[in-house]
């Protein structure tokens, strides 16, 4: 298929993008802020014979909180993250997430959806969405499902989305007031880098430096993005003062499974699982002291 | 001397339109009847052609033609010293930049539909992957004469002695990266042929006149046939300075029907097929009194020209002849060779082989310095050289030396003075900072043994105002306002009154090239040259008009002024126009030169160098292996300044382009073939990396300069580089000889030091 050769089809509303994702024929793919779209083309990856193009459906970008949840549409920017005050107070480590993608021009046409969709084990916001707990809601013509997103991802750039249904929202639980997080990424450079490793952790507190129970999730070091489960149970064991962090993050580095690429060596990765736990723990617990 | 332009913060005549997007480069014109050209690159890194087969590719709708060295009429070679590099290569290929073909099509997809379309038939031959086995009777020969294509060595003293007589020896061996020029504008442009024959050339270069040459020794066409317009560029840094695609535009002209044909290539081609750095290995052993005095320098520097010399032979000459830094060692053994692999292709890049050696040089004076309680800055002013005195290198400096004030200054910055204070200041525990210095120079101008000339033309226009010519091109330096400024001070006008056209072999002289830290100073003097010449032209024609004798003549700001009668340049230009006299004047200059050059050096010495010192202060996060720039001074030792914001471009350009250097920056090839591809894994600093860059220049000026003024666009980012890795191991106490220095390779180098230590005290 030549770039050339490709259509692009900009449907007004969402039901005219489901009829039009339902129809079958020819390959399509949904393009929204392009900006992972586009690179793939370039590169001969992504090459549909028409591109269904949602940039312009506003209906599916939204930052709203009901019914003890907050909806966010698949279209809303990193810009919009960024910048949103119910996430700013409730989803700080999503604002963090959005915050590290790119630099500004990326996140003015970035989308979570499209982040979402891209499925990259490197994927910024999705750790963050992780720990907290985001599930997503796959629409088509006939039917709406929702899954959590561990079950939407399975693989790099591999998920359970079917031909004719799309993203057409995020779903996550608000954090109450005791809870914190961050998100914590090592590249190359600080801005326009691609993750090494990743980190998000989201902590539920109780008194002084006393954890209830808290969330922790890598990206860059398995194909997919991980849970650090071993490293979590021990949370609630003590006082999170220096040492015990240092103890918890020692552990993550038995947790991933990362590779060698160009990027960095498995080894390397191993030992940055650890230090970005570890300075991300530190950094929580010195907002948690001065709140 | 009072001034009115020279020496003022002068804002860029070709400011406002680079910075609104307005100019457009010759890669960014379309034409409604243009058609694409595209090149076939090789398959492989070394490998022997069978036979291609063009006859698919041809038959494809819309393909214009299908070129390949049998095409070419003349010399199928280029290359600035050797022409050594296939045009396009017919029987052996020796990099995956080679070009095997040339297409032109229709549209740019049917160009590289086209491509594919041509059928090679390869044998692949061992790949020479590594220079030192390049050298090995093992290893292929990838030219007639072997893999070794240059060697240099200089040698003076008494070495076995001095390292008997020496207190102190510190031996290393240094790496360094293969650094990409990353401009902005990748290699492109267009060309077309007329149907008289006449053919234009636009494409960026840094220098049109010897590019033109070279199209016209594989045309087998007369060169004033020929037009190369080679300004303006979106950088080039010396990436521009060997042919890029000027010979493939030109074939390709011949076969358009007079259509023009532009080339562009995409990133990701310009990072296979356009030159780099050479990557070095340089082992050095210096030795020292305990007072500090150096006593002796030992440097075997080997550099991976790739598959083709370009310019690698002059790199690592001047490498060698920098290899001991300013200062003056009386026992010198230096060797240097530049040595042909499968690995891409390497040439010319600012700094110019200098970069590779002071990292060894700098890091050694802080180490001994270290070692014998000697502050960094004490010690470095103790052996450089003053003007006048004999350098490592063996010959007397006789141009001006501003070493040793540019130590002065940084021992009394702020940064300097207060870096115990500074270091303090981290903001998190696990992160370390460390201040360090680093001092370099660089040659200004060719060598020994080429002609170095600067010519420009100074042209009165209809409208009374002043059109400057200099061969040499804005590659984005900003020496075109240089020009205008030195321009408007000797012609006592107004700098609006000034307009200057450069690169382009129809409308200028030719100057030399845009290489060597030369432009400013070579195209300034030129200048200066032509100006007498333009006001003498102009006094002499008011007294012709006005019947005076030409002393009672006065040249004023914008006009003539005589007996009270004012005579605006319009009207002489107008007298002139009218009585069929030219309103042209040329300035001729030939740069000074040393009469003897050292004896095996390769050009050495240089008559000129500009001087500079670094101070840096980083932060390094112990966690992560992270290094941050957070603090520059650059002290330049340019001459006379002929613009401070200019200077300050150019420095912190420098400054960041070095930081690049020292962190981020490598292009990596593994057997032959890239596996760096574009800007997602090529890395270079952004404006998050870039730190706060103070400018303090001394100056230092220089008699044979316009205005006092030498050359400073190379040795801007060099000593940083030294700096930068002194100023890890003074946070840390861990040493990266081995760059770039990434988080992964500081890291594990915390850890090496970490299990010495455990070691240690066990
Ligand atoms: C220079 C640069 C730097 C970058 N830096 C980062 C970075 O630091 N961190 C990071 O995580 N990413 C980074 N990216 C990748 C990219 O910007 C992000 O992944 C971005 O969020 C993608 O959003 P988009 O709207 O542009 O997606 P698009 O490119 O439009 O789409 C991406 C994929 O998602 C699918 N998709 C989009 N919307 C939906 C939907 N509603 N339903 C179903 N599928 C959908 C598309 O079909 C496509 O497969 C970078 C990209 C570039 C070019």
């Amino acid at each position: 298929m030549l770039v050339s050769e490709i259509d692009m089809i900009t449907p007004s509303s969402l039901s005219e993008c489901l009829m039009l994702l339902s129809k079958k024929g020819r390959i399509h793919r949904v393009i929204a802020g392009g900006t992972d779209a586009t690179v793939r083309m370039k590169e001969g990856k992504w090459r549909p014979e028409v591109w269904i193009n949602i940039k312009n459906l506003n209906e599916l970008r939204y930052i709203e909180e009901s019914d003890d949840c907050i909806h966010i549409g698949p279209l809303t920017t990193h810009t919009d993250i960024i910048h949103s005050p119910i996430l700013q107070r409730k989803a700080d480590v999503l604002v963090d997430a959005a915050r590290e993608v790119g630099a500004t021009q990326m996140q003015n046409m970035g989308t979570i959806g499209g982040n979402i969709g891209t499925a990259s084990p490197a994927g910024d916001t999705l750790p963050a969405l992780y720990v907290l707990g985001a599930r997503l809601e796959l629409t088509s013509m006939s039917n709406k499902r929702t899954l959590p997103i561990e079950e939407f991802i399975f693989g790099p750039g591999r998920t359970v989305l079917k031909e004719n249904e799309m993203i057409t929202k995020i779903i996550i639980k608000p954090q109450s007031p005791n809870e914190i997080g961050i998100f914590q990424k090592l590249g190359p450079r600080k801005a326009q880098s691609i993750s090494i490793v990743n980190v998000a952790i989201s902590l539920t507190m109780e008194q002084d430096l006393k954890c209830r129970e808290g969330k922790i999730a890598f990206g860059s070091v398995a194909p997919t993005i991980i849970r650090a489960r071993k490293c979590e149970s021990m949370l609630p064991l003590g006082q999170l003062n220096d040492e015990l962090i240092r103890n918890i993050a020692k552990i993550a580095w038995k947790e991933v499974m990362p590779i060698t690429d160009g990027r960095a060596t498995a080894t390397y990765r191993r030992d940055m699982a650890s230090a970005l736990l570890e300075r991300g723990l530190y950094r929580l617990m010195r907002r948690w002291n001065n709140q | 001397m009072n001034t009115k332009w020279v020496g003022k913060r002068v804002k860029r005549i070709d400011g406002p339109e680079k910075v609104t997007g307005e100019l457009k480069y010759m890669t960014d014109y379309h034409f409604d009847n243009m058609v694409w050209g595209k090149v076939l690159r090789s398959e492989y890194p070394h490998a022997k052609i069978n036979s291609i087969d063009i006859e698919p590719a041809k038959n494809l709708p819309g393909v214009i033609c299908v070129l390949t060295h049998k095409d070419i009429p003349g010399f199928n070679g280029f290359g600035i010293v050797v022409p050594d590099q296939p045009v396009l290569c017919s029987d052996v290929v020796r990099c995956t930049g080679d070009a095997v073909a040339l297409v032109a099509a229709e549209t740019l997809e049917i160009a590289e539909q086209a491509l594919s379309l041509i059928k090679v038939d390869y044998e692949p031959l061992e790949v020479v992957a590594d220079a030192e086995y390049a050298l090995t009777d093992s290893a292929p020969k990838l030219h007639p004469d072997g893999n070794l294509h240059s060697h240099v060595k200089i040698k003076n003293g008494n070495m076995e002695k001095a390292f008997e007589e020496a207190d102190i020896i510190v031996e290393n061996t240094y790496y360094s990266p293969r650094q990409m020029h990353a401009f902005i504008e990748t290699e492109g442009g267009w060309g077309v042929m007329d149907d008289e024959g006449f053919l234009t050339i636009r494409c960026p270069g840094q220098y049109a006149y010897r590019d033109r040459m070279q199209i016209a020794r594989s045309l087998a066409y007369n060169p004033e046939r020929i037009r190369v317009i080679s300004s303006p560029i979106g950088g080039a840094f010396g990436g521009k300075d060997e042919i890029t695609v000027q010979i493939y535009l030109a074939l390709l002209a011949l076969h358009t029907n007079g259509r023009p044909v532009k080339i562009h290539l995409s990133r990701e081609e310009s990072v296979i097929a356009g030159i780099k750095r050479h990557p070095f290995k340089v082992q050095m052993k210096t030795a020292a009194k305990k007072d500090g005095t150096l006593l002796a320098n030992q440097v075997k520097a080997i550099g991976d020209t790739g598959a083709y010399a370009s310019l690698g032979g002059a790199v690592i000459a001047l490498a060698i002849e920098h290899s001991c830094g300013p200062y003056k060692i009386p026992n010198v053994d230096l060797e240097g060779f530049c040595v042909y692999t499968n690995n891409g292709i390497a040439g010319a890049f600012r700094g110019f082989g200098v970069n590779q050696v002071c990292m060894g040089i700098e890091t050694h004076m802080d180490m001994i310095a270290e070692k014998l309680g000697i502050d960094p800055i004490e010690l470095r002013k103790k052996n450089v050289y003053h003007q006048g005195e004999v350098s490592s290198v063996g010959h007397i400096v006789k141009s001006s030396a501003g070493t040793f004030k540019t130590l002065e200054t940084a021992e009394n910055c702020d940064l300097w003075k207060n870096r115990a204070k500074y270091k303090s200041e981290v903001s998190e525990p696990w992160k370390k900072r460390g201040v360090s210095v680093a001092t370099s120079f660089h040659g200004i101008g060719m060598g020994i043994g080429l002609p170095d000339y600067g010519a420009a033309s100074i042209e009165l226009l209809p409208d009374g105002t002043f059109l400057v010519g200099v061969g040499c091109e804005e590659i984005g330096g900003g020496n075109s306002t240089a020009y205008a400024q030195i321009a408007a001070e000797m012609l006592n006008c107004d700098i609006s009154n000034i307009s200057i056209v450069q690169g382009d072999t129809h409308r200028t002289l030719d100057s030399g090239t845009v290489t060597a830290s030369r432009s400013t100073y070579t195209g300034g003097r030129a200048v200066a040259a032509a100006a007498p010449r333009m006001t003498e032209l102009l006094i002499q024609t008011a007294a012709e008009m006005l019947n005076l004798d030409s002393s009672q003549i006065a040249l004023r700001p914008n006009h003539i002024s005589a007996h009270g009668e004012i005579i605006p340049y319009k009207s002489i230009y107008k007298y002139l126009h009218d009585h069929h006299q030219t309103t042209r004047v040329e300035g001729h200059f030939y740069l000074p030169k040393e009469k003897e050059e050292i004896k095996g050096s390769g050009g050495a010495p240089h008559h000129l160098y500009g001087y500079l010192t670094h101070v840096v202060m980083v932060e390094v996060d112990t966690l992560t292996g992270e290094t941050e720039v957070l603090r520059v001074v650059s002290i330049p030792d340019a001459g006379k300044v002929i613009n401070p914001q200019g200077l300050e471009g150019q420095t912190e350009g420098g400054a960041v382009m070095g930081i690049g250097y020292t962190l981020y920056e490598d292009i990596l090839i593994e057997n032959g073939y890239h596996k760096t591809r574009n800007f997602t894994d090529y890395i270079i600093p952004t404006i998050r990396e870039t730190p706060l860059i103070e400018t303090f220049p001394v100056e230092e000026p220089e008699q044979s300069g316009p205005f006092g003024a030498k050359g400073i666009g190379e040795v801007v980012m060099i000593p940083i580089i030294a700096a930068i890795m002194s100023a890890i191991y003074d946070a840390t106490g861990a040493r990266i000889r081995h760059l770039p220095a990434t988080p992964e390779r500081v890291f594990n180098a915390l850890k090496d030091l970490k299990k010495q230590k455990v070691q240690s005290t066990r």
